[in-house]
């Protein structure tokens, strides 16, 4: 289901077919988070993360205005706070700043964020009013047949599929 | 006996020297022939991408119209891979029809309400169709082996496609017809390959070729009349006029639709009205699928979908105009 999500996500599945994960979306799984995650990757992947940058630099700064943080530089130039703390080895220098771990904690707490903004846009519009869809993408048949059922042009008649009172199989 | 007179007026001129206000009266004689006249013949009809060869017989016995279609082959039919054109016969009297078709081990029969239907597809009223098309009249061309004199129903505005008719010089009866849009393109195309008149009376054939051994199963529209209405269209393109509303039962809607049917005296356009449920994916925009234009469009929480053989001006006009009156007592 999760692939099925990235592939709606990326545009390569039916949207169609899609019913029943924008249901399980919406109904708040966990696949909602999945939902909110996958976006956040495509986005970063793009460099189209306007909020999530922003996030991340605000993130980035608190932490630079953070003294506890930023004061053990390197343990041999603090070998007291290094014996204070006792964990050195998991406090950041400022070089690891753009290492992967520090991203991928940025980039938690933007989803964090992102989720709350999903949830709460949701909570705004009314909740049951599904987008709609172009009408080529989902062709009304049934009412096609009734019109033509009851209005008949002709010799429309001859090509009906079939009778729009039949239950579909 | 109007009409009585009208043909023998119509004999008496030679048709070279018809005018416009002539066309008219071709197209009187036109409407009525398909009707009076007994015949037999193939036609084919030609929508987009489809094609049927029908067999008709059609015979009036006092007053009595009988006719028998039976469509001679099978296509794909529209969207629906995996179910194929069924063989079908369409009995009609008067203006009972009943459709009767193979299904399984069954023969499935439909009732339904005939108007129109090839080669009678002019009203015999002509005075609606006046107000919203010019004729005139054109050439003569040979069609199914048969001399006719074309005749063209040219719009007055946009909200309707021209008409292009082949009426037979000895007979009156419709050859073919043609359905054109603004650039005269064919959209739609149904004409006689072959036609017969008939001497006889004799009604043998008017009963099903279908196996009568099977079990028939009687299939009739889920249709009532509706009780209120809470809805109005505002302002119709002109010439058009409400003829029929009614609600259906339509397979897989929670709720019941409401169809509304108007016409400008030959072409016909069905609005459709559903509340737009729970988890239901509204649909909007437009689409053209033969000579057929829907337009869907969503108004106070219901779906409103807009079915005919019209432009796209016309269907669309029809969907934007549907307004719904409020519920509570306060006017809004």
């Amino acid at each position: 289901m999760k692939d099925q999500l990235s592939a709606l996500i990326d545009g390569e599945f039916d949207i169609e077919s899609a019913e029943h994960l924008i249901t399980s979306v919406k109904a708040g799984s966990e696949l909602k988070t999945c939902w909110a995650h996958y976006h956040l990757i495509g986005d970063s992947m793009r460099g189209d993360t306007a909020m999530c940058h922003d996030f991340s630099q605000r993130v980035m700064s608190a932490l630079e205005n953070e003294p506890t943080i930023l004061a053990p530089n390197t343990i041999s130039e603090t070998p007291d706070l290094q014996t204070n703390t006792g964990a050195a080895s998991r406090v950041f220098s400022v070089a690891n700043y753009k290492s992967s771990k520090f991203w991928s904690v940025a980039a938690s707490a933007a989803a964090v964020m992102f989720v709350g903004v999903m949830v709460l846009q949701q909570q705004v519009s009314a909740p049951e009013q599904l987008a709609p869809v172009e009408i080529a993408q989902s062709v009304p048949m049934e009412y096609l047949q009734a019109h033509q059922a009851a209005a008949p042009n002709g010799a429309a008649y001859y090509i009906q599929a079939a009778s729009f009172t039949e239950p579909q199989k | 006996m109007l009409r009585v007179a009208s043909a023998v007026l119509l004999s008496a001129l030679s048709l070279s020297t018809l005018a416009a206000e002539d066309a008219w009266l071709l197209l009187q004689k036109t409407a009525y022939a398909a009707r009076e006249l007994n015949y037999q013949g193939v036609f084919v009809y030609q929508n987009g991408k489809q094609t049927r060869s029908v067999q008709i017989t059609h015979m009036n016995n006092n007053g009595q119209e009988m006719a028998r279609n039976v469509v001679l082959d099978n296509g794909v039919t529209l969207g629906q891979a995996g179910q194929a054109g069924q063989p079908r016969e369409v009995y009609s009297q008067g203006n009972n029809v009943v459709i009767v078709r193979p299904k399984n081990q069954k023969v499935v029969m439909e009732k339904r309400r005939g108007q129109n239907l090839f080669p009678a597809m002019l009203p015999t009223d002509l005075r609606a169709i006046e107000a919203s098309y010019s004729a005139q009249l054109g050439a003569l061309e040979m069609v199914a082996g048969r001399e006719a004199q074309v005749i063209e129903l040219i719009p007055n505005d946009a909200f309707r496609y021209s008409y292009k008719i082949w009426s037979d010089t000895e007979f009156g009866l419709l050859l073919k017809m043609t359905l054109l849009d603004s650039k005269k393109q064919t959209l739609e195309q149904i004409q006689f390959n072959q036609i017969s008149m008939l001497n006889s009376h004799d009604a043998n054939w008017f009963h099903p070729k279908i196996d009568i051994t099977k079990n028939y199963e009687m299939q009739d529209a889920t249709v009532t009349s509706p009780t209120d209405s809470s809805w109005i269209v505002a302002e119709l393109p002109a010439g058009y006029v409400k003829v029929e509303h009614r609600s259906l039962v339509v397979p897989g809607k929670a709720a019941q639709v409401d169809q509304m049917i108007f016409s400008d005296g030959i072409a016909s356009v069905s609005l459709f009205i559903e509340p737009v449920t729970k988890g239901m994916r509204p649909k909007m925009g437009h689409m053209l699928i033969g000579s057929t234009n829907i337009c869907a469009n969503v108004i106070d929480g219901y779906q409103i979908t807009v079915v005919g053989e019209v432009p796209e001006a016309t269907v669309v006009q029809i969907a934007k105009a549907v307004s719904f009156k409020k519920q509570t007592a306060s006017n809004k």
